[in-house]
């Protein structure tokens, strides 16, 4: 296979990582008051920047986001630690990213239909 | 403070969200124990109070101590009360409650503004992302 990605496999994977942390915010939200519940996050930029090589290829079929606990916000009396201010920061950050992703295929396709417009 | 976070200004935001929402927490444990004579230990309720400090990776703002009020409690005269003294005073909480009243105004009227920054900042990254279309 090629050692370089293409944008659009790049972009791919990045809207998939945001589609499960959105999944992963609605989870914690529904969780907000169900007792010893840990909030879970997802890993996956991290992943991205190890796994690349020097020339900043990366192999995306090994790459899989990665779901995590955090266990770093402090936890309430029922031994929950999901917090709703936080969970809404995550969800405006992880939106504006989704956001950003989709309006660069966006811009991908639009090249391409450029380039096939030659009459 | 280090300035690398694409999005520093969202956690700041959220950082005063959680902090005003601590205080509010604080306060309605003021309000709620305003006539309590008995805080576990025979004494009255001793109002707390929250302090904050500024969190110097982020620059938000973040829990530094909850600190009781040692001002002195509130003697109210009841002689029929049964935990009156010999005189017929009852020492009860130091909860002002329009002090409280007015600290609850205030941390809902800081908490309003981080959500307007968050909202506000949220619209500007937005504009920018209109320049991708």
């Amino acid at each position: 296979m090629s050692r370089t990605n293409s944008i659009t496999d790049l972009l791919e994977v990045g809207i998939k990582a945001e589609n499960l942390r959105q999944k992963t915010i609605a989870n914690n939200i529904a969780n907000l008051e169900t007792p010893e519940y840990r909030r879970i996050d997802v890993k996956f930029e991290e992943l991205l920047a190890n796994s690349m090589d020097s020339s900043g290829s990366v192999d995306l079929n090994e790459l899989e986001p990665e779901l995590y606990r955090p266990k770093q916000t402090p936890i309430k009396l029922n031994g929950n630690d999901v917090n709703l201010e936080s969970e809404v920061g995550h969800m405006v950050k992880n939106s504006l990213r989704h956001t950003a992703y989709i309006r660069l295929l966006n811009k991908k396709y639009k090249q391409i239909e450029l380039a096939m417009d030659v009459k | 403070m280090e300035v690398e976070n694409n999005f520093g200004p969202v956690d700041i935001a959220i950082s005063g969200l959680r902090a005003q929402g601590k205080q509010i927490e604080i306060i309605s444990s003021n309000v709620a124990n305003a006539r309590t004579t008995n805080a576990g230990n025979g004494e009255p309720y001793r109002r707390l109070e929250a302090t904050f400090k500024s969190d110097s990776d982020t620059g938000g703002v973040k829990l530094d101590k909850i600190l009781t009020d040692t001002s002195e409690f509130l003697k109210v005269l009841d002689p029929g009360h049964p935990l009156a003294d010999e005189n017929g005073y009852v020492a009860m909480p130091n909860v002002n409650l329009p002090v409280e009243m007015m600290n609850l105004t205030i941390a809902t009227r800081v908490y309003q503004a981080n959500t307007a920054v968050l909202k506000r900042y949220q619209q500007m990254v937005e504009t920018t992302l209109e320049l991708l279309r």
